[in-house]
Parts: structure tokens; sequence; C-alpha cells
């Protein structure tokens, strides 16, 4: 079919579409970052071969697709049934041909299902992961092929457009001002301000941008997002466009991610063929383009003066703005940058309407967030809830809590830019506000979960050492202030620390908040300030020479509590250096001078019979 | 240098400066590194300051000036990953490889790198090779790096 | 015209002026590195910070780029503003620590190193970018800051002398520190690892500039008049017009 030259062409292609899907049996095959990196491309073509050589036997339409993240990483590879909704885990390529003769006689295969607490569970719906989220950005994630446009829109894809270009532009504007959201990508500045200060400007021509150099590390929503539905980021960069005036965009995409690129720019093509991109969309008048630009490897292109450098072929250091972006951005043209998932939220606003909206998340933050869950989490996956959720409710509710046998110590968001966040927190709302108050961010979704045998010295030496990696060197806070922390926290971590180094730290970390240049040197400091006030205790043991998580080698040992080793030999079985020795039945003992202090003992003890002992000299 | 690979590679982009990072992204893909000549070339080509090549070319962590291995492995060095012993990851590795970061082989097949994250944080802690990617691989290495020294 | 608040003063100056330019028409001293007048503005430095009050909201500013605005209230001598200068004092005393005008301010305005920077060469650029900053808008932009970070320095493509250094020496002049070496003995000048033969004025016979700067300028040897005898010059046709 041809360019659509009407909103009422796009509607009708639609039905037609929806009309000539053969009874919407369809198995979906994961193929997010986790399940991919599980061999999903395997489980595809052994679905795929199985397939055809059921419908010969039997005369039947069964369409096996990739689809973007399934969410729930953790049990990956991950396999959907349509319709029914059936969700399988791990599965191998060898499982393809049960699937596919259960799915036509129309019973599960029992073994592959989601298991909770020796019970199966069939419909993914129940599964408790995804019980307690709300799938609105990611609703199509998942389910639809993203190289596909004919599935985008069968699922209500460009609605929002179509509605949009219906309306008055500033129409438009008007209800992302009234549905307040706010962006996706850390600030949660009020994305309707940005734009009407944008369409207000003068200047042309203006740009829309979307920021998709989700540089955080363990976080994973915009990738998905790009990867498993480029067309919602794209449909929302067209009505913003619109309501702006914006004749032209760019996404900028991470240098990390080749597939999210390749996915965007099939998008492109497939949304410009249809006359849903380019010249005069959906016969509207109205005429925008974009094109995806590719990062080069640099954290701190997530900032937008230093993102718009990249674009414009400079290396990506940041500006001084007195003068906001949305006056002087892209080629000192009126610009607005926004996150991808606050680009892929528009449509929605557009389609279902500004109420449906603000009856999603709080008063001050409505709407969904889409979250990355990892670390030491059983569920680890990517998750979307209302925002005002507990941390508690997602990290135990949604996450399954901890793995057994451990302890929560912090969660960790935001990225090198967020905080540590103490249990005494856990039952914090997750809006901007909120998390801005504990010392941590929203940030763009990154949520690691950390236990006890995190050291919170190790973490914020962790982050200071990315940020030294990251820092682009233009001005002095950042460059030489985390060099200096760097050196402080290293020290701290390797018997070296003094008396003080935790106040001088924080001093450092105080001033580098309040001088340096961009985003990224003023909220360096989060991490170091964050674990300095809700972990101080670890700090005074480093000063003094003690890592209590057993983390910081130099500074701890594994002894064996002679009382709770039941002499099983498992340790001594996982040791890599043969330094746990004992007789069967008897308790273990450590020889520290062989010990790496890597730990594997310690997880593998089922009686916790290892324990982190002070190093004697 | 193949001068005609990188005419092929220059000729497709406008002479605008905004696309000098595109273009070093793809002499970085077809000679594995940037080499002087094609630098200079790109300079002369877009009509920028050789000096605004070369720290392009430097700022960024996709480049390199010398040649990375035919098969690139990458560690993940991301939180999830981190938490996970990232960093014992990568000892083993340099061990078995008898690489350090940054370096490549003497014949040309593996180069080592760090990256910060790869976003397959379920299975952390992740490497790459090429795009292969392998999780919770303690203990498998040695088996991994021969399969792949084979294939 | 705007009229702004400095330290309890009320001043009145032209809109797009900054706060830095407004405090020295009031003579409010306020310290700068990379700040150069010749030079556009980029607020690296950052030890011209100064506090403002907008909004019921306090914070720190550079006031070398800071657009004045109508009732701004600004304070150049808080308790927020010394410390944010002893910090930015403080590091660069143990960046360059063989740096005598980053000692000299450093004990002016009472800040000290903090010590604790790995070991390690060290050199006098403070890193302010006004020779890069000349070079691109007086000369050939011949040379930028290479890499980024901690290892961010300046130099020549490749790390090699500069092909297109046109031998100015415009980057020294505006060099706060001495970082970069220019040495002129024989007539010629050396700098960036290049040696310049340097052309002699046809009035005083001072050597003053080189060949490639007179190309690069579109100026031809007929006209080699230095500085000093051209503004002589200039006034001398000017009084003579004149009578």
């Amino acid at each position: 079919m041809s360019r659509l030259e009407s909103a009422k062409a796009l509607d009708e292609w639609r039905r037609s579409l929806r009309a000539s899907r053969c009874a919407g049996r369809r198995i979906c095959v994961c193929g997010g970052p986790g399940c991919l990196a599980a061999g999903s491309a395997d489980v595809h073509r052994a679905l795929v071969a199985a397939s055809q050589k059921a419908s010969f036997a039997v005369d039947v339409c069964l369409d096996v697709v990739r689809t973007g993240c399934q969410g729930l990483c953790q049990q990956g590879v991950l396999v959907t049934l349509q319709p029914q909704g059936t969700l399988y885990c791990a599965v191998q390529p060898d499982d393809a041909e049960e699937i596919v003769d259960a799915f036509l006689q129309g019973r599960a295969v029992e073994r592959l299902l989601y298991r909770d607490r020796a019970r199966s569970v069939e419909d993914v719906q129940d599964v408790p992961f995804y019980l307690r989220q709300e799938k609105h950005v990611l609703a199509r994630c998942g389910l639809i092929d993203p190289y596909s446009l004919d599935d985008y829109v069968v699922q209500g894809g460009y609605e929002g457009l179509a509605r949009a270009l219906c309306l008055e532009s500033e129409t438009v504007l008007e209800r992302i001002v009234r549905a307040r959201l706010r962006g996706r990508g850390g600030g949660g500045f009020p994305a309707g301000r940005k734009w009407e200060a944008c369409r207000r400007a003068s200047g042309d021509p203006k740009y829309v941008l979307a920021n998709g150099d989700e540089g955080d590390p363990g976080a994973f929503m915009d990738r998905s997002l790009m990867e498993g539905d480029p067309h919602s980021l794209l449909e929302g960069m067209v009505i913003g466009a619109y309501a702006i005036g914006a004749s032209k965009g760019f996404i900028y995409v991470r240098n990390e991610y080749p597939l999210a690129v390749k996915t965007l720019q099939r998008a492109l093509e497939a949304a410009r063929e249809k006359g849903l991109l380019g010249k005069d969309v959906l016969g509207s008048g109205f005429s925008f383009d974009v094109e995806v630009c590719r990062g080069g490897g640099a954290f701190v292109c997530g900032e937008s003066t230093a993102l718009m450098a990249s674009i414009e072929g400079r290396p990506g250091t940041p500006r001084v703005k007195y003068i906001r972006s949305s006056e002087r951005g892209l080629w000192e043209s009126p610009t607005v940058l926004n996150n991808v998932e606050t680009w892929a939220n528009v449509p929605l606003i557009l389609s279902r309407g500004v109420d449906w909206f603000l009856s999603l998340g709080t008063e001050g933050s409505p709407g969904t967030k889409v979250f990355s869950l990892v670390g030491k989490v059983k569920n680890t996956g990517l998750v979307e809830v209302p925002m005002g959720m507990t941390l508690r409710e997602i990290i135990f509710d949604v996450g399954g809590g901890m793995p057994k046998g451990r302890r929560f110590k912090a969660v960790q968001t935001g990225g090198p830019s967020g905080g540590c966040l103490p249990e005494a927190s856990l039952d914090l709302p997750v809006d901007f506000d909120s998390l801005n108050e504990a010392g941590s961010i929203m940030g763009s979704g990154g949520m690691i979960v950390m236990d006890d045998r995190t050291c919170m010295v190790d973490v914020a030496r962790y982050f200071v050492s990315f940020l030294v990696e990251e820092s682009c060197g233009k001005c002095t806070p950042c460059r030489e202030g985390l060099r200096q922390m760097k050196t402080i926290l290293d020290d701290l971590s390797s018997g070296r620390g003094r008396p003080g180094d935790a106040e001088l730290l924080r001093s450092l970390a105080e001033n580098l908040r309040d001088t340096a240049l961009c985003g990224l040197g003023q909220s360096a400091a989060n991490p170091v300030l964050s674990t300095l006030r809700y972990f101080p205790e670890e700090y005074a043991e480093h000063e003094a020479g003690f890592c209590r998580s057993g983390v910081c080698r130099d500074l701890f040992r594994f002894v064996v509590d002679g009382d709770s080793c039941r002499g099983c030999g498992l340790c001594a079985s996982t040791c890599p250096v043969g330094a746990v020795s004992g007789e069967k039945g008897r308790a273990h003992v450590i020889d520290q001078d062989r010990c790496i202090r890597c730990g594997k003992c310690c997880e593998a003890c089922i009686f916790e019979a290892i324990v982190v002992g002070e190093v004697t000299s | 240098m193949d001068r005609d690979a990188l005419g092929a590679i220059l000729e497709v982009y406008d002479r605008e400066e905004r696309f000098l990072l595109p273009i070093l992204q793809d002499i970085q893909e077809r000679f594995r590194h940037l080499p002087r000549e094609a630098l200079t070339e790109t300079a002369r080509y877009l009509a920028v300051p050789e000096s605004r090549v070369f720290a392009v070319a430097t700022f960024y962590k996709a480049f390199s000036f010398t040649p990375k291995g035919r098969k690139p492995i990458k560690v993940c060095m991301g939180t999830a990953c981190h938490l996970r012993g990232a960093s014992t990851l990568l000892e083993e590795l340099e061990r078995e490889l008898d690489l350090s970061v940054g370096k490549t082989t003497s014949d040309g097949q593996f180069s080592l790198e760090t990256v910060n994250c790869l976003g397959a944080c379920a299975l952390a802690p992740v490497f790459t090779v090429e795009d292969r990617v392998y999780g919770k691989a303690e203990g498998r290495l040695a088996e991994i790096l021969e399969r792949e020294r084979k294939s | 015209m705007i009229t702004l608040i400095i330290n309890g003063l009320k001043v009145t100056v032209p809109e797009g002026t900054t706060i830095l330019e407004a405090a020295r028409r009031l003579d409010v001293e306020i310290p700068t590195l990379c700040h150069h007048e010749g030079l556009s503005p980029q607020g690296s430095c950052r030890l011209c910070m100064v506090e403002i009050e907008q909004r019921g909201r306090r914070r720190l500013v550079a006031s070398c780029m800071f657009p004045v605005a109508e009732g701004l209230v600004v304070e150049t001598e808080t308790e927020t503003v010394a410390g944010a200068r002893r910090f930015v004092l403080g590091l660069l005393r143990d960046r360059c620590p063989r740096s005598e005008e980053i000692a000299a301010l450093a004990a002016r305005y009472g800040a000290k190193p903090f010590g604790r920077l790995p070991l390690g060469e060290r050199d006098l650029c403070i890193h302010c970018d006004r020779c890069v900053r000349a070079c691109e808008e007086e000369a050939t932009g011949c040379i930028a800051f290479s890499f980024r970070g901690w290892a961010r320095r300046v130099e020549g493509p490749f790390g090699e002398a500069p092909a297109d250094c046109i031998g100015c020496g415009a980057c020294a002049q505006v060099c706060p520190t001495g970082f970069i070496a220019v040495e002129e003995e024989g007539g010629m000048r050396k700098i960036w690892g290049k040696s310049f033969e340097l052309l002699r004025c046809s009035a005083c016979g001072k050597p003053f500039a080189t060949r490639e700067e007179l190309v690069f300028q579109g100026l031809d040897e007929g006209d080699l008049l230095c500085d000093r005898c051209r503004k002589r010059e200039f006034a001398a046709s000017f009084t003579r017009g004149v009578r």
C-alpha cells in the first residue's frame, strides 16, 4: 500500500490490517538485551523451523516473531504465546518442537512455565513480577515485531499522531502542559514548559532531539524501547515537532547500541514510505524528518549541551547554559531535547487523553516510569510501574526481593548522578521530588539493588572512578576534584585511609556539586554524599582499616565460624586456590596466606559459617 | 592504507562538519583503527582543522589508534556486573589471554577492552566476543576462548 | 538598560552585559583565569563564581558568562563565594605546583592544596583554554585539546608540531601561566616545536611578525609595519589631515 494521505486513510489501513490477521496466533520470542545474551536468536530460528514443519502437516498459520524486551530478563530466553498470554521461561532451541505441538493442540508445556513456589503459572499476567506492573509505555514492547510498522499500527500506533494533526498545534502543546509530563531522563523538568519556550523562541529552523545516549551503567530502558518499539519514539517526536513548529529531528543513540540504530533506521524508512514522516505528514501540510546519530562512546554526551556539540561534529564538551537550549540549542537554534521514554509517553497522552494520564501516578509526577531492576535481586528485569509506588514494592513485590540468604542494604537510583538509599528509605514513594529530597535522583530509571555483601565505600569508589574516566575535563572542579576524590577513595579501600578522609571527601564533594559547569559534574557528588549520609559507619571503619562487607580485599579476611560449620566441604570444593581445608564433618579452616578473598566460599556456604573478620597483624 | 576504501567512505557524506563523527566511525569499522593518513584526508575533505579531527578522535572511546583485534572482547563494567565480580572476571580474562586491557594479541585475533554497560545485567558478569554475549561464565573461560580461537 | 545590585550597590548596564563586566564598572574585584577580554567567554575555570539570588533561590554562577537581569542581586564576597574560590585554587595548586601565578592567587584568597593527587609529571597548564580560543578566533585553529578528563591536553594534531601554525604567538600571549613556550632569538621565533623567521618593521627595524602571519592576514610584504609604527603612522596621517 502506498502513502497515507489522511488520518482517515490510516484508520482504514489499520482496520484492513486487523481483518487480514490470521486468528492472531503468534509465538513471540524475546529479543531484548538479556534474552539475546541468553541465546534468543537460536531459539527463534528453531521455533521458525518447527512451526514451518508443523504447518506443512496441519494447515494452520502460525507467526513466529522476534520482539523487544518482555521484561523478566532473569528467566530468559522468554517466549510468550499470543493471544493466550502463556509465558515460557528459560527456553532452549531443543524445546521448539514441543512448544509448537502443544500450542497447536491448545495445551501448555508444563515444565517451561514460570514457577512460583512450586506452583506453575500459566498466564503471564499472573506471574508476580508482572502482577503489580502497569505497562503503558512498554505495552507493545515484547508484543510486536519491532521491524514491522504493520504490527505497530494494528496495536493502535500512530493514532496519537492522527489525533494531534486534527488539532491546532497550540492545542497539542496545551495538552502536554496540562498532562504535566515530566522529563524521564532524570531531571524531571516539565516537558510542556520546554516545548512552550521553544515554540515562542524566535529562530529558524527549530529542532527536536531524542536523547538515547543511555549511559548509566545498569540501565537499559531506552535501549529496550528503541529496540522493541521504535515507532512510539518516532510518533512522539512527530507530535512534538508539530506542537513546537520544528522541521527537523535527531535521535542520538549510544555507541554501544548498534541494534537500536538499525531498528530505528528501519522504522524511519517505513514511516517515510507511509507518509507518517517526511513531507506533508498524513496529508496535513506539516513536514518533518528525523535522522539517527550514533554516539562515539562518551557518557557526558547524555548532557544536553554536550549531546548537541556531538551532533555538530565536535568533542562532547558541555557549554555553560545560562541561556536555555529552547532558545539557543543545536547550531544556536531553538531546540527541544527530551529523553526517549518522555517522547514515548507523548502519543499516549494524545490518544488516551490528558485525564487518563493524570489518573496514573502522583499529583506531582503523573504517569508511569520504566525501570531496569538489577543487582542483587531475584527478578532482574525491565519494569513499568505507576509513579508513587514505593521502593519496597518495586524491589520486593515486583523484583521478588533478595536472593536467598542475603540481606538488603541499599538501592542505587540514577546511576553515577544518583545516590544510594538505605533500608529506612524503602517506603519512599518513587517520584521525582521524593527521591531528590532523600539525596538521590529518579534518573533515567536504573535501579540497582545492593545486599550486605556490597561495600558502600567501594560503590562510591566505583562511581567516582567511572566519572573520572568520563569527565570531559573542561572545568576545574570536575577534572581536578574528581581525581582527588578518587585517590582518597582508593586509599580508603586499600588500607591507606587516614583519619579525616571522610570529612575531606564530603567537603570536596559539596564544592564540586556547587561549582561544576554541567550536570555531570554537579551530580557527580551524589554517590559520595549519599553514602556518606546513610553509611557513615562504613567510612569510619575504612579509615581504621576494616571492610565489614568483605569487598575491599586488604581490609578483611574470611574466617570459618567453628560453631556453625558442619564440615560439608562445599566451600573447599568451590575455592579456586585451594585455601580451604578440613576433615569431612569437622569445622574447616582457611589458609589466609593462600586466600585471595574472592568470596566464593562465603557464597557457597549454606550454613552462613564463613564470616568476615578483621585483619589482625 | 587502502585509499579506495577511504574514498568510498568519504563520498557517502556531504562535506559538512557534522559528519566528522560518522566518518570516523566508518573508518574505525573498516580499518579496525584510525590510520593517520585517513584523519588527514578527512580533515581535508571536510575542510576542518586537523587539530579538530584529532580532538574528536581522541575524545570518544569508540576510536583507537592501534588496530583492534578481529574479535574484540568487551568486558562489561556496569554496576550490576561490578557487584557480581566483573573485576575478577577481567583479571581471569587477562590471565587466560595473557593480555592487558587496551591491547591486542600478537596474532591480531583478540583485543581486550572494558565497556560501561551492555544491558545484559541479568547475566552479570558478562563479556562479549564480537556480538556473542557470555554471561555467568566463571569457570568456563578457557573453554569459551578455545572455541572462539578455532571458529 | 538593566539595573542590578552588586554587593548592595546599584549599577545600570546595557542588556547582554555579564555580571563580571558590571562588577568591574563598580570596581568590584572578581578573580578570573579563563576569562580574557579579547576572547569569547567559556566559564570553565570556575574561579569567577559569585552568588546570586533569583526567585528566592541562592546559587553560585560563573560571573564571566551570566547575563545581567533586572533586579538581580549579586554577592561577590560571601563565605560561599570564598569557599568556592579556595576550592578551585586549591585544586589548581595541586595540579600546577610550580606556577607562581596560581601560588600568588592562592595566597591572596587563602587557598591551600588538598595534597591528594597521585604523583606524576606536572606542567604549568591550568586548562583555561585561552590559547585554543585565541588560535581558533585569531589564527588557524592549529592547536586543540586532545583526549579528555584528567588526560586532556593542549597540543598539535597527533601530539606533533602543528603543520598549520603560523607562529603568531597569540596562544602564548594569552596564556596566564607561561605554559606555552615561545623563544625569540637572532630574528627567529620558536614555538610549538617550529621555527619561524621574523620579518623586520620597515620603519623601526624591529623584528615583529612571521611571514606566515602576514600571508594569513592577507597583507603583502611591502607593508611591513609593526603595530607601534602603524599606530604612529596612523596618528600622523590623522593630524596631517586636520591641518
